[in-house]
């Protein structure tokens, strides 16, 4: 019995020890197993990361799909608040107006091409006016290079003439500008063609040739006539690591008013006769323009403009100045992020007012940037106009703002 | 002869130039043009002799408000490549391309661009998009080249794209690819050693744009100068950034060179905490030679200022 029972027992033990075997062998199986399970795991994470990672850009609002193929739109508004010393009850004296707000648009409108424009609204004169300031197309890898643009644009004359508003350092454009090319410069409907001057030393040298609608009165006729025949050259060096200079040339030929006939009024009229061949293209803008830029240390810059125009104009109909001229240079020193304190020194020897009268005018101003997106400028400007015999203080507080899509071609 | 019959001949003579110009330019090197010298130099080191390299955005500069120069745009005109970091972290890269008349470099269909962001894992993508945000990113956090993990990946995408455009010269790429690879991986060693005492400490950055190097080390982002994205420093916002610092005891202040010292200075004087340089690009500190020796510098410049700060009473 007692021996029945020992056997019993090593039978059960011999089965248990089977059976620890068999548990040891299916515990090494569940642990290979969980290793090839952990490594499926594994690369699961790394697919799904890169899964992820490879539909970027992945942000959970794509305004661009949102949009669809509307164009990108910004607005930038320029308010301006003014007081003079002009004793003339002019509108735009001591004022504040909504000067400019600009809505823009931009967008390809197929692989070679794109438009941008810029639609005005301003309440700044006797009118709520709505201008268009700008609405061009633009069309890259024309045959040598070539970019084309056709529209209406800003014209390329010099360096300020290009800016908007409110992309200006100052209140108001420079008074040779406004003297020349109106009180916001010159844009004009026409044809552009630019291109780089191929070297074999990497010097920049770019072209632009214009070709613009003729109606411009401030220095050509005030009907489309003739077009005006634009060409801007600049270059470019960089002395050191921390400075560059940008120099270029503008020249103009345009058309002023075919002959006029003036009566005054008493039945006595007076006609304008000018020597044959001198109102075909009789109107010559040279120009030169000059940018230094000093990148110092934490962001600071110092930037040195200048611009100088020069007419050749044997006709004297809408201006009775044959030779005006004139040029502003600027200095200014952003210091921090905030704060730009700049002065700018104007001289004209404008359209009308002949000799050797000229306009001198000092603006003192200061930009502060509340963020990349808003900006305040105080300005004074001290003018003393042609002859002597006036002379303007005036004080001039901007704020400008912008919202959405903007982008600016490079300067 | 006028001056208008001078003025047009020398128009024609100018636009034959260009067709004559356009033999001067038989390349035997690939011209790649990278916005940034960080990615300039990872291109160099995949494209090697094959390439030679034109970097846009100068060292020192803030890389979002860069204005690209004349040069810049006669670089690009030439290039075959362009090497560039993607989402919106070039807010000039589009001016700049239009200057340049290239479709074929534009984002994001251009064929001869390389955007090195794909397949990175961005941080901080926005939920909803408004500039009382300030200036947040579209796509999220774009700084993303300090993590040397993503420098391996920038290096990959640069690999592949010019392996897609010079098949031939495929195997070079991807032999010099891991070779770059191989000495991130080596030195990565390094840097978490270096930075592994510092894990779990906090700090504070000027603009939200070490976040990616943080993260990488183990260190803890309290906050920046910055009361948000891209909006200069305000007084309120140094005080309750202060009581933060003294709170949860952040003893340094990283800030890139192009930022202003004064009101980095005066919180760490407030705070007792130390301010140290952070190089965003080669050339930023006289020790950031390359990729490799810029992150070498900033590992070294964090456990630093740490050290700097714990010898501060």
């Amino acid at each position: 019995m007692g021996q029945d029972i020992a056997q019993e027992i090593a039978g059960l033990k011999r089965m248990i020890a089977v059976l620890d075997s068999n548990v040891e062998v299916l515990k090494s199986t569940v642990r290979a197993q969980n290793e090839i399970i952990e490594r499926q795991n594994s690369r699961i994470a790394v697919f799904e990361v890169r899964q992820s990672a490879v539909s970027v850009p992945p942000p959970v609002i794509s305004p661009k799909a949102n949009a669809g193929f509307n164009p990108d739109i910004g607005v930038a508004g320029t308010v301006q608040s003014k007081i003079t010393q002009n004793k003339s009850d002019t509108e735009g004296n001591n004022s504040i107006a909504l000067k400019e707000f600009e809505l823009t648009f931009g967008q390809a409108v197929d692989p070679y091409s794109r438009f941008d424009a810029t639609i005005s609204f301003n309440d700044h004169m006797e009118e709520h006016v709505v201008h268009l300031e700008e609405a061009y197309y633009t069309r890259w890898g024309l045959p040598f290079g070539f970019t084309g643009q056709v529209g209406k644009f800003r014209a390329a004359i010099g360096k300020q003439n290009l800016l908007h508003a409110h992309q200006l350092p100052t209140a108001d454009y420079p008074l040779v500008i406004q003297n020349f090319f109106g009180e916001e410069g010159l844009s004009s409907s026409g044809l552009r063609l630019k291109n780089n001057i191929p070297n074999p030393w990497d010097l920049p040298i770019e072209v632009t040739g214009e070709i613009l609608r003729g109606n411009h009165d401030e220095s050509f006729a005030d009907v489309s006539r003739r077009p005006i025949f634009n060409t801007h050259i600049k270059t470019f060096f960089e002395p050191s690591a921390d400075t560059n200079l940008e120099l270029g040339w503008t020249t103009m030929f345009g058309t002023v008013n075919p002959p006029l006939t003036i009566d005054d009024g008493s039945g006595t009229t007076t006609e304008w006769i000018r020597p044959e061949g001198t109102d075909w293209y009789g109107v010559k803008v040279y120009g030169a323009d000059a940018t230094f830029n000093w990148f110092l240390p934490e962001g600071k810059q110092v930037t040195w403009q200048n611009e100088i125009y020069f007419q050749n104009r044997p006709e004297l109909v809408n201006s009775i100045n044959g030779q005006p001229w004139g040029f502003y240079s600027l200095v200014e020193y952003k210091l921090s992020r905030r704060f730009c304190p700049g002065v700018r020194f104007d001289y004209v020897n404008p359209l009308d007012v002949s000799g050797r009268h000229g306009t001198t005018s000092v603006s003192p101003y200061l930009i502060f940037w509340q963020s990349e997106y808003a900006d305040v400028k105080l300005q004074y400007s001290h003018t003393v106009y042609a002859g002597g015999e006036k002379t303007d203080n005036a004080a001039y507080v901007v704020v400008d703002f912008l919202a959405g899509n903007h982008k600016h071609a490079i300067q | 002869m006028n001056s208008q019959k001078i003025f047009f001949v020398f128009l024609l003579t100018l636009g034959l130039s260009f067709q004559a110009g356009g033999d001067l330019w038989a390349a035997k090197k690939i011209k790649i043009v990278a916005t940034t010298n960080v990615l300039g130099d990872i291109a160099s080191q995949i494209a090697s002799d094959h390439a030679e390299i034109y970097s846009v955005c100068s060292p020192k500069r803030d890389v979002h408000f860069y204005a690209p120069t004349p040069r810049d745009v006669v670089k690009v005109k030439k290039a075959d490549v362009l090497v560039h970091a993607g989402l919106d972290l070039e807010a000039w890269r589009g001016p700049m391309l239009d200057a340049a008349g290239r479709t074929d470099l534009m984002w994001p269909s251009g064929a001869r661009q390389i955007d090195v962001s794909q397949n990175v894992p961005l941080l901080e993508v926005p939920t909803s998009l408004s500039r009382d945000q300030g200036d947040i990113h579209v796509y999220g956090n774009p700084h993303y080249w300090p993590d040397p993990e993503n420098g391996k990946i920038i290096a990959r995408n640069i690999a592949d794209g010019l392996s897609r455009l010079y098949p031939e010269d495929a195997a070079a790429f991807e032999k010099n690819y891991t070779a770059f690879a191989s000495k991130l991986d080596e030195s990565m060693k390094t840097w978490l050693k270096i930075l592994e005492p510092y894990k779990g400490r906090n700090v504070v950055s000027y603009h939200k744009s070490l976040i990616y190097f943080t993260k990488r080390f183990g260190l803890l982002d309290d906050g920046e100068l910055e009361p948000k994205p891209g909006i200069p420093p305000t007084a309120k916002h140094l005080a309750e950034l202060e009581n933060i610092m003294r709170r949860d005891n952040v003893r340094i202040i990283l800030k890139e060179i192009f930022y202003e010292n004064r009101t980095p200075e005066k919180v760490a004087k407030d705070t007792g905490a130390s301010v140290v340089t952070f190089a965003q690009a080669i050339g930023d500190v006289e020790e950031a030679k390359d990729y490799i020796s810029m992150i070498d510098y900033d590992a070294r410049a964090v456990a630093e200022g740490f050290k700097r700060a714990a010898d501060k009473p």
